[in-house]
């Protein structure tokens, strides 16, 4: 009798674990799975407009073929995804490069930097206010022909202003990046410190021992050892920089001549404008998927740490 | 808790049972997508017809939130319980539903020939079914576009005294650039004819003969090649301001912070956009007498303007009622009967749209009660130097037409704005490139319209 009581007190121990885990899972399970699998079965479809979200019949790849063949909607899609990559790499190169800078500054035993918490929480800042605030605010600051940029630029006495930001392909698309830049370089500041931070002690200590200058500690020591928090960083920014959707929605739409349309937007187009092209829409959802994936696998091959090749083998 | 269910049960079959013989209760479902309809319920309504319940439920239009859940349920059981018997339909996507089998016919409900015939066309006209002509949503708000313009700036630049001068100046398109030239020449191209391109658009697109599709095809009108041609003549010849409707430029004109002739707006542009904006610092809440203080107090525009007929009569907005065509088909005499007179209320009945229009100086629907408005003496509007504004959009409600309205407006509208007219009369493109873009958009917007 009493064996049995402690065996249930036990079990009911174990069945409290499942109960805290519980929560994630369920709300994981229909708001995330369940969506992703919809969405690739509605890319199998005809589902057109909504009356046929629920009804429709399955017609195989032939939406993925429209995406993989010259039409207009395939048109659209490549140049959007073009857009993406360029205003993604316009961003990251910049946002990595000054979070690797200002972390170096920052984890510094040399410079002994005053002030750093201020300086972080200055530099985080962008990052806590919501995209759809920036996108109006820079959106009212480069309005065209009377906004502040203008306004300030013409009282300092420039010729040729005021000047049609929003119809100029290259500087819409750098508002666009120094956005995304400025949103999250104070984030991957904060996680390439918290990476920096995690390195033992002893290896710079025993770095200056022998003579090492900063630049040395840095290139051998720091940036091999925050290999995995660098590979972190460069998948959710991929991940991040291909939905890119708010701040091109927001500021732009897609304008001038679709040079600042996202794979997002797209998707957003065809799923909720026109005639609700859901099936190309999950189409388009799967294709970008696919494409994500394969980079972070080719990322993460690229940025492997080699002495950990026996671990994977023990299964690890 | 069985008990108490089969309680439940019978005690319903027994009102049921009761209900024909004497005043009963009708329950309706109304959904909206503002809190509007339902304050007008509350105070008009409810207290005529005490025996009918209104269910009221409001999903906001950003972002497509209102269509989206109309449509999921429209799609999934539209003679549900939960399912709206009555549903409000914005300009933006009315054409969607009154082209569909989702809303009723409204004969079907008891409404006449007769009946409809009160409403002002324009509106009338968009609340039928293009398919087949048959009414399917009636208004209650009618929305004509007029021409504001600041009457001191004519009257420096151009010599116009009177709005009726001003109604020659600008009586068709070709007289209106020829009055923007005058005005550019008179005040060293200080004051701009109009914002921009947005502002004429929604004028011009009246000029068209067909809508934006018609059996299945795209249909650019020639009108609206005309309309590149003035935007681009304007653009190059610096006689508008450049800009876009929201936004700063916009706005500087209206408080007089920069000097623009014209505004092509509607009636809920008066009170809800120009008048609010005339000086800045100004709001909706406000007075007139508090913004007419502010407006002499910092040198804003309160009182400069005036307004007279566009050079194409037009349209811009409005809100419909319709009926959901399955809960209708469903429904019994009695149901049918109180839907009717909801919306017979809100949209023909002279009492209370007489009394609605005194109270808030909207525009209503009916033809004959702003004919009784108008002849009473109107409206006069100190914020218009004492014109009265709903004589000038009677004139305008009496002549816009709705029928070149499609359901593709809304996307289409864009998308000409964002690949043709921009992109052609900035110089990005040519004509035949910006068109052909704009084609290419559509296309992939729309399975089913053919472009060529």
């Amino acid at each position: 009798m009493q064996n049995t009581k402690k065996r249930n007190a036990n079990l009911n121990y174990d069945r409290y674990g499942y109960l805290f885990i519980a929560p994630f899972f369920i709300v994981f399970l229909i708001f995330q799975l369940y969506p992703i699998l919809f969405t690739f079965k509605t890319s199998l479809t005809d589902a057109v407009g909504w009356d046929k979200i629920l009804n429709n019949s399955i017609i195989g790849f032939d939406n993925f073929k429209i995406l993989f063949s010259a039409n207009d909607v395939s048109k659209l899609f490549w140049e959007s995804f073009g857009n993406t990559v360029i205003m993604w790499t316009m961003n990251f190169i910049p946002q990595i490069s000054m979070a690797l800078i200002l972390a170096s500054w920052f984890t510094d035993s040399h410079l002994h930097l005053r002030g750093q918490g201020a300086f972080k929480v200055l530099i985080y800042m962008p990052n806590i206010i919501t995209a759809a605030t920036i996108a109006m605010l820079f959106f009212s600051l480069f309005s065209y022909p009377i906004g502040p940029v203008n306004t300030l630029l013409q009282s300092l006495g420039m010729e040729n202003m005021p000047y049609e930001y929003f119809r100029k392909v290259w500087v819409s698309r750098g508002i666009i990046a120094f956005i995304q830049w400025w949103m999250w370089y104070g984030n991957t500041m904060i996680i390439m410190i918290a990476g920096i931070s995690g390195i033992n002690p002893s290896l710079f200590e025993a770095g200056m021992v022998d003579g090492c200058t900063s630049r040395q500690i840095f290139w051998k020591i720091t940036l091999p050892l925050i290999r995995p928090i660098l590979l972190y960083n460069l998948v959710t920014s991929l991940v991040g920089g291909f939905t890119m959707f708010d701040i091109p929605h927001l500021m732009t739409q897609g304008n001038p001549n679709n040079t600042t349309n996202t794979v997002a937007r797209f998707i957003y187009q065809q799923g909720f404008t026109g005639t609700y092209n859901f099936n190309m829409a999950s189409a388009a959802s799967v294709v970008l998927f696919i494409v994500i994936v394969i980079c972070s696998l080719a990322l993460s091959a690229m940025l492997k740490d080699r002495d950990a090749v026996p671990k994977k083998k023990r299964g690890l | 808790m069985k008990k108490f269910l089969a309680l439940v049960l019978a005690s319903m079959l027994i009102l049921g049972a009761v209900s024909f013989a004497a005043a009963e209760e009708i329950t309706l479902n109304v959904w909206s997508f503002t809190n509007e309809l339902e304050g007008m319920i509350t105070k008009y309504y409810l207290p005529k017809h005490p025996e009918v319940k209104i269910n009221f439920t409001i999903y906001p239009t950003d972002g497509g939130e209102y269509t989206n859940h109309v449509d999921t349920l429209l799609a999934a059981d539209a003679a549900s319980a939960d399912a709206p018997d009555v549903f409000t339909l914005e300009a933006a996507f009315v054409k969607k539903y009154t082209n569909s089998d989702w809303t009723a016919d409204l004969k079907e409900l008891g409404f006449t020939d007769e009946d409809f015939a009160i409403a002002l066309p324009a509106m009338r006209e968009i609340g039928q079914d293009t398919r087949t002509g048959v009414q399917k949503g009636l208004s209650w708000q009618s929305t004509p576009g007029s021409l504001m313009y600041r009457a001191d700036l004519a009257e420096k630049y151009l010599g116009v005294k009177s709005p009726e001068e001003m109604a020659e100046k600008v009586k068709d398109w070709d007289t209106f650039m020829e009055t923007a030239e005058e005005l550019k020449e008179a005040s060293n191209g200080a004051c701009k004819m109009f914002v921009g391109p947005g502002d004429i658009f929604n004028a011009a697109k009246y000029d068209r003969k067909q809508g934006w599709v018609v059996d299945g095809k795209l249909v650019i009108d020639d009108s609206l090649l005309d309309e590149l041609d003035l935007l681009k003549t304007s653009y190059e010849e610096d006689l508008d301001a450049k800009g876009t409707a929201w936004t700063e430029t916009w706005f500087a004109g209206m408080n007089g912070t920069n000097e623009i002739l014209c505004y092509l707006l509607p009636t809920w542009g008066l009170h809800y956009t120009l008048k609010p904006n005339c000086v800045p610092g100004a709001d909706g809440s406000m007075s007139d007498d508090e913004i007419k203080k502010l407006s002499d107090e910092n040198n804003g525009t309160f009182g400069l303007w005036r307004m007279t007929q566009p050079p194409v009569p037009y349209s811009w907005g409005g809100t419909w009622i319709a009926a959901n065509a399955a809960k209708v088909a469903a429904a019994d005499d009695a149901k049918k009967a109180a839907i009717k007179d909801l919306i017979n209320f809100f949209t023909l009945d002279e009492d209370f749209l007489y009394q609605y229009a005194k109270d808030s100086g909207d525009f209503v629907g009916s033809k004959t009660v702003v004919e009784k408005i108008v002849a009473e003496g109107g409206t006069p509007n100190p914020f218009l130097g004492g014109q009265d504004h709903y004589s000038i959009f009677a004139d305008a409600a009496a002549i816009a037409s709705g029928k070149t309205w499609t359901e593709y407006d809304e996307t289409i509208d864009r998308l000409w704005n964002d690949e043709a007219t921009l992109p052609y009369i900035r110089g990005e493109k040519t004509l035949e490139d910006a068109l052909a873009g704009f084609k290419a958009a559509v296309s992939a917007a729309f399975t089913g319209i053919s472009v060529d």
